[in-house]
């Protein structure tokens, strides 16, 4: 038999508590009958349900017109039989189709609304991600990189590899890696479209081929499972509420065989001479303020727990100390100096910190850039870097 | 709506991209080809679109339609050709199939109502409607959620050429 038989290519689920029909996969029958199961699921649903109905196709991949044309014509009658029944059908902003194709029923019946998932489900990335940013991830992937260059080929980096760079950012590291090892191949995904598209047009502008810039969610991408040799994800896992999420889809595209690599931060171990007290205190605090937004800036060296239970084997790893010793140590204070600014500027802010506190926070992050400048200064950041082998 | 006044582009504009040709008799012998067929030229037409991931589910998406359109022929002999090109941001699918000559009447009607001024009217109709989907909705439906562009050219011996412009790289 085909191995393709043997994959399933959806699945229908009813989660009674959140009253939400979900359908996912690639649904594409010859004939409605092949449905039966999902149908039969979604009619006993709306028999149960009080008030909304939740439809959620946000990783429908496929859906061919029969099979939508099936499903429509259950929720459509619904409507009309039960007036008192709303329908939020829930579409991915990355499935292109879904939110136009969905989005025709509410033309037909008022009772169905369709809401286009984004990414305000993950608390503290906005901070992050948008605006005025961008130059200071340049600066860090440009001190990080020094380091990494040397550590990648011991996780699986290659030249000719396939690889996919999850959460890419502003795809820098991407470009650095395909100068420096020419991979085949490199799919790099984001779910910002402002870094997406600064990403693009520094690809464009240094005429760099062979990188592709795809928008998606890391926590359901679109990507086919068992395709790549090495799947990277920098800075991540640490900003995302529910890192496990995200390791699974790792996981899943990744080939048999090929390596997860992983890179994640303990932010309260960075440090600094002189005034090494003050520089503690104020990491200490990052860390707590980072989970107060649902992140864990302390995830670095959990990372082998997490590759672990994600089903990974053959685990590495290993840390680095990116310091102001390694380059210009004005990039070093200039990335602290952003760091302050959203830490202690719109971050403290929406948590509600006293002017006091805020005046302590941000005296720490002084100081580790007097660290940085100091003639006689040491300034480090540290960072763990982690990666595990996806079971033949 | 703005789904059906794109001018189709000069034919000597559209560079050939890749083609499958395979007997109807071996398509039509088992479903899952059309999904293997419009994955695969999907994902060979899309690694250098701006974002090769969503071109590549846009395009299996529209081509599956088609090709289960060609599926469903009751013509029992002859070739399928599917040929890709592009123009800019425009890729063109032309899909060559055998047909009786009552579908290819119905094709070419198809395709004129798609060109019409109640395309979303007509779509909206068919979905709420009771009967199960007809060839005609497919069509409607790349109109509509695909601003495709349709129309029906001769082909050799008893087959008909559906040519349809997908403007994916615009569509948002």
């Amino acid at each position: 038999m085909n191995p393709y038989d043997l994959l399933p290519r959806f699945k229908a689920q009813y989660d009674a508590n959140s009253q939400e029909f979900s359908i996912s996969g690639v649904v594409r029958p010859q004939a409605i009958d092949e449905l039966g199961p999902s149908i039969a699921l979604l009619r006993d649903a709306i028999g149960r349900v009080r008030g909304v109905l939740y439809v959620n196709v946000r990783r429908l991949t496929q859906m061919n017109n029969a099979a939508f044309h099936a499903f429509s014509r259950i929720i459509l009658d619904a409507c009309r039989a039960r007036p008192d029944l709303k329908f939020i059908v829930i579409t991915s902003s990355v499935v292109g189709w879904t939110s136009r194709k969905f989005g025709r029923l509410s033309g037909i019946e008022p009772n169905i609304t369709v809401e286009e998932y984004d990414s305000e489900f993950y608390p503290g990335q906005g901070f992050l991600e948008e605006g005025g940013f961008v130059p200071i991830l340049r600066t860090q992937t440009k001190m990080t990189w020094r380091h990494e260059r040397a550590i990648l080929p011991r996780h699986g980096m290659r030249p000719g590899i396939v690889m996919a760079d999850i959460c890419c950012g502003i795809g820098d590291f991407a470009v650095l890696v395909q100068k420096e090892f020419q991979p085949s191949r490199i799919v790099a995904l984001d779910h910002s479209r402002s870094s997406l598209a600064y990403a693009r047009n520094v690809a464009a502008e240094f005429d760099i081929k062979g990188i592709e810039y795809t928008y998606g969610d890391a926590s359901e991408m679109l990507l086919e499972e068992n395709q790549f040799d090495l799947v990277t994800c920098r800075h991540s896992l640490q900003v995302f509420n529910k890192p496990e999420l995200i390791l699974r889809e790792l996981f899943r595209i990744c080939k048999p065989g090929g390596r997860v690599y992983i890179t994640n931060e303990k932010n309260s171990h960075c440090l600094g001479e002189p005034r090494a007290d003050s520089i503690q205190w104020t990491y200490n605090e990052v860390a707590k303020l980072w989970a107060h937004f649902q992140m864990d800036i302390e995830l670095g060296p959990k990372s082998k727990r997490y590759l672990t239970e994600a089903g990974l084997e053959d685990i590495r790893v290993e840390s680095f100390m990116v310091t102001n010793h390694d380059g210009d140590p004005q990039d070093f204070a200039d990335v602290i100096a952003a760091w302050e600014n959203v830490y202690a500027g719109e971050m403290a802010t929406k948590r509600g910190d006293t002017p006091a506190f805020i005046r302590r926070f941000r005296q720490g992050f002084q100081d580790h850039i007097f660290a940085a400048l100091h003639s006689k200064g040491y300034a480090g950041w540290p960072i763990w870097v982690a990666s595990g082998r996806k079971p033949l | 709506m703005g789904t059906v006044h794109h001018h189709l582009a000069g034919e000597s504009a559209f560079e050939p991209m890749i083609q499958i040709d395979m007997e109807i008799k071996a398509f039509v012998s088992a479903w899952k080809h059309c999904d293997y067929v419009s994955t695969y030229m999907a994902r060979m037409v899309s690694r250098n679109r701006s974002d090769s991931v969503r071109h590549s589910n846009l395009f299996s998406s529209a081509f599956n339609e088609l090709l289960e359109v060609a599926f469903r022929t009751r013509h029992a002999d002859g070739e399928l050709a599917c040929r890709v090109s592009r123009h800019g941001a425009t890729d063109r699918i032309e899909l060559t199939f055998p047909c009786v000559p009552e579908e290819r009447q119905f094709y070419e009607q198809a395709v004129s109502l798609v060109a019409g001024s109640e395309v979303r009217e007509r779509y909206l109709n068919s979905v709420s409607g009771d009967l199960a989907p007809s060839r005609e909705v497919v069509l409607l439906e790349l109109a509509m959620d695909y601003n495709a562009t349709l129309r029906v050219e001769e082909a050799d011996g008893d087959a008909i050429k559906l040519v349809v412009d997908l403007p994916l790289e615009g569509l948002h």
